[in-house]
């Protein structure tokens, strides 16, 4: 593919909220996902040791004022607010307005966002209504939070993006997936500059969902999957258009693969299988014309769900070999699901910027096993980080592959 | 030069009937979907009328362990897609790969599913909730269904583009195959009609008593649908090497965003007519071109009128025929623009401007040129597809006769390819 430049990140996630929170504790970590942290978002109480990963004392007004926000339910705001961090991050916009320069802003930004589920909240407040009252009850000005690309129509009014607004659903794999769909809008000319990432609330019924699988959170397994939420957004353009109006570029994205692979047994839905990443890594390096061994780091969607946790790091090891360096930020984030490969991307860009070890976090070749509150998985990094893959893997045979580059100054 | 991009096969599961055959003898008869509705009781919500779909039978389509993995949502659309590469003549050697993609649009996807989990949480606790049926769950699923019926393993994606989603799916999936990152894409949309929705657009004041009368001075709201549209969009180059029948040429697309509000369409159609005029400015052509716009004319006060000043700005004193197809499905939602892009392929091979049906009084605030009551014939050989939704998006995508314009120019940004 043609390089795509990432000019600005914005990033909510249990790490707090901004980018140099992030890279301050990854991959070292730090408390999230811990049991002993009080959950925010719903009462708890009937669920016996739980584990997530929530946005810590998240408060939108922060950082969108406290003026209309109350049609916004969590989805939203989170989308908003890494947006508009990623705005300002990517020099585009200053104090809120859209810098001058030779593009006529508005109306060519846009955003692809991933989500995987929606408002559980909105969909779940109207639902109460609606069995225990009655359906003529309901708030009218929480339905349209129903849908789930209100979150990413929320970022167009308060932030004025006029151009394609694309949501995106494909489970784990979304945030990837959503930068494959932004690399055709861009390659079509639809739009100068995209919002492109992923974000997920929780909620209860998000939660109470996985908790009733027996999927996540059980406390009592410190490398057991939990789940977390937030948002991640990186500011894409294309790399010539970066440079011309002078932009800091991050990293670059340079090459693409998604892939599907059917169970075997007919009555199989979900199911863990190595060969769609295979395939999907394959179809990335390939995009990105480098080979197997120009890889210094994998950032994987390793959560703690072993079976799919297997699949994955076998994937990897096939087509990348079993030194790569991996890491798995969801063991520090939570499981973020449609925000998860968003989260993997600006973990990858810590990685391809050194910030782990300027910001004397834990260096994995310094450690000698991976610790529950680490991002690291396995392998050595190399003396430089120049390449790293990101992948996802989802829950129904999809997978999904990036692969990502320093910034060449 | 990027490659063209051709419908070569549909797939329908309507309130107006199933296939290809049956949707487009209704389009030309006006037929209405329109009848009370059956799979829940809506009386106390004071309306009763929708586009349901009454004679769909998941067990007419679906294999015994389809029935049992995927939900309505998704048998629908899985219904409408093995119809539309029926209608392709596409052979299973066609569609396994990673050069097939699946790109679906949908509001809701699994709204039923979602549903019934929530009732038994609510009504009878957290341990009532169904183990299996959480994992039936999600609008991710509709394309992996549909890729694992066809064995296709390119990208599987759903676009919830709440009611424009049809369109968005179209565009991008179109888009896909110009960036040469597919060949094949099934595409298109499908959407439940849920009660929910039903409730919502009920509290919206947006749901007529019992008809829906686009354009009409009297009209009072729209009327919900539901039903799939599946298109298959496949490469020039791909459609040429197995002999395919071309229905017709996916041009370009215009998306755009209002910024303005949630639910309502801007007043001045800003958005919708920039998406409009950059549809048809990337297809190649002018306004004047255009032979007909299949509208997307929900009944509402606020879409109708902003939808003719669309009409009026981007094609100025001539009076381009216009209809709605809600008028007949109601407004299928996430489907909708999908189905309505399938009567886009209806008007181009047969001529036909399917009617607005319950037109009685004109609207001065919308003077445009609607097909009233009866189907019209009329030149089609280049059609738009309007769609607008929630969030305040814009879609608009652009048809044409295959073989009748030169290919589309390359994008405008020199470096875009």
């Amino acid at each position: 593919m043609t390089p795509r430049a990432v000019t600005g990140v914005g990033v909510a996630s249990a790490l707090g909220v901004g980018r140099e929170a992030f890279f301050a504790s990854y991959p070292g970590g730090g408390p999230a996902g811990r049991e002993d942290r009080r959950v925010e978002t719903f009462d708890a109480s009937p669920y016996p040791n739980t584990r997530l990963a929530e946005v810590p004392a998240f408060d939108a007004t922060k950082h969108l004022g406290d003026k209309g926000l109350r049609s916004l339910d969590r989805l939203a705001k989170l989308l908003v607010v890494a947006s508009r961090l990623a705005l300002h991050d990517a020099g585009l916009k200053r104090d809120g307005a859209w810098t001058p320069t030779t593009r006529p802003w508005p109306e060519r930004a846009g955003i692809v966002v991933s989500n995987a589920y929606g408002s559980l909240e909105a969909i779940t407040e109207l639902d109460r209504v609606a069995v225990l009252e009655d359906a003529r009850y309901i708030n009218p000005s929480r339905f349209p939070l129903t849908v789930s690309n209100s979150a990413a129509g929320y970022v167009s009014i308060w932030e004025d993006l006029r151009a394609a607004n694309v949501s995106v659903s494909d489970g784990n794999c979304g945030a990837l997936d959503a930068v494959a769909c932004a690399d055709v809008l861009l390659d079509q000319a639809r739009a100068d500059a995209l919002l492109v990432g992923g974000a997920e609330a929780m909620s209860e019924a998000l939660f109470l969902a996985f908790h009733r699988l027996g999927a996540m959170g059980s406390s009592g397994d410190a490398d057991g999957p939990f789940l977390g939420e937030g948002a991640a957004i990186l500011t894409l353009e294309r790399t010539s258009a970066a440079t011309a109006r002078g932009a800091d570029i991050l990293a670059e994205v340079v090459g693409y693969g998604t892939s599907f692979a059917a169970p075997e047994r007919e009555g199989a839905l979900v199911h863990a299988t190595p060969v769609a990443l295979e395939q999907a890594i394959a179809l990335a390096l390939g995009d990105a014309g480098i080979g197997a061994k120009d890889v210094d780091v994998v950032v994987s969607g390793v959560s703690g769900q072993r079976v799919f946790d297997e699949a994955e790091l076998l994937a990897i090891e096939r087509t990348l070999g079993g030194e790569v360096a991996v890491f798995a930020p969801k063991r520090v984030l939570g499981e973020t699901l449609g925000a998860g490969g968003a989260m993997g991307m600006v973990a990858a860009i810590a990685h391809l910027q050194a910030r782990p070890q300027a910001a004397g976090a834990p260096v994995a070749r310094t450690a000698t096993a991976p610790q529950p509150s680490s991002a690291w998985v396995r392998g050595a990094l190399r003396s430089a980080t120049r390449v790293a893959v990101v992948t996802s893997v989802g829950y129904y045979g999809n997978a999904s592959a990036l692969v990502m580059r320093g910034a060449s100054r | 030069m990027s490659p063209r991009v051709f419908v070569t096969g549909v797939g329908v599961v309507s309130s107006v009937g199933l296939g290809r055959e049956a949707f487009f003898r209704a389009l030309s008869s006006g037929a209405s979907g329109i009848s009370p509705v059956a799979s829940f009781d809506a009386s106390p919500l004071g309306r009763q009328n929708a586009g349901e779909v009454k004679d769909f039978d998941p067990r007419d389509h679906l294999s015994l362990g389809e029935q049992r993995r995927m939900g309505r949502c998704s048998a629908m659309a899985l219904a409408a897609a093995r119809m539309a590469v029926r209608d392709a003549e596409l052979l299973p050697s066609h569609l396994v790969g990673p050069r097939t993609a699946v790109v679906l649009g949908t509001t809701m996807g699994e709204a039923q599913i979602l549903a019934e989990l929530e009732q038994e949480w609510i009504l009878r606790g957290q341990k009532a909730v169904s183990r299996a049926l959480i994992p039936r769950y999600g609008s991710t699923l509709l394309p992996i269904h549909v890729a694992r019926a066809l064995g296709a393993s390119g990208m599987v994606l759903t676009l919830p583009a709440a009611c424009a989603a049809g369109n968005y799916a179209i565009a991008f999936a179109s888009d896909l195959i110009r960036a040469g990152r597919a060949d094949i894409v099934v595409t298109g949309a499908a959407e439940l009609l849920q009660e929910l929705q039903f409730s919502g657009f009920v509290r919206l004041a947006a749901m007529a008593p019992d008809k829906c009368q686009p354009f009409d001075l009297n009209r009072q709201g729209l009327l919900l649908g539901e039903g799939a549209g599946l298109l298959i969009l496949e490469s020039e180059a791909h459609a040429a090497r197995r002999g395919a029948r071309l229905q017709a040429e996916v041009r370009s697309h215009g998306l755009s965003c209002d910024a303005y509000h949630i639910t309502r369409p801007h007043p001045d159609a800003v958005g919708s007519t920039v998406a409009m005029r950059a549809a048809i400015e990337r297809s190649g052509i002018a306004p004047a071109d255009v032979d007909f716009v299949n509208a997307h004319g929900t009944g509402t006060r606020h879409n109708d009128l902003a939808e003719a000043k669309v009409v009026r700005d981007v094609f100025g004193d001539r009076r381009v025929p216009i209809s709605s197809m809600k008028s007949m499905l109601g407004h299928c939602m996430g489907a909708a623009s999908a189905l309505e892009a399938i009567g886009c392929i209806f008007t181009i091979e047969t001529g036909i401007y399917p009617p607005t049906i319950g037109y009685e009084t004109p609207d001065p605030e919308c003077d445009v040129e609607v097909v009233a009551n009866v189907a019209r014939r009329g030149k089609s050989d280049v059609v738009v597809n309007n769609s607008l939704a929630f969030g305040g998006y814009n879609a608009v995508t652009v048809f044409a006769k295959p073989g009748l314009l030169p290919p589309i120019p390359p994008p405008p940004s020199a470096e875009g390819a």
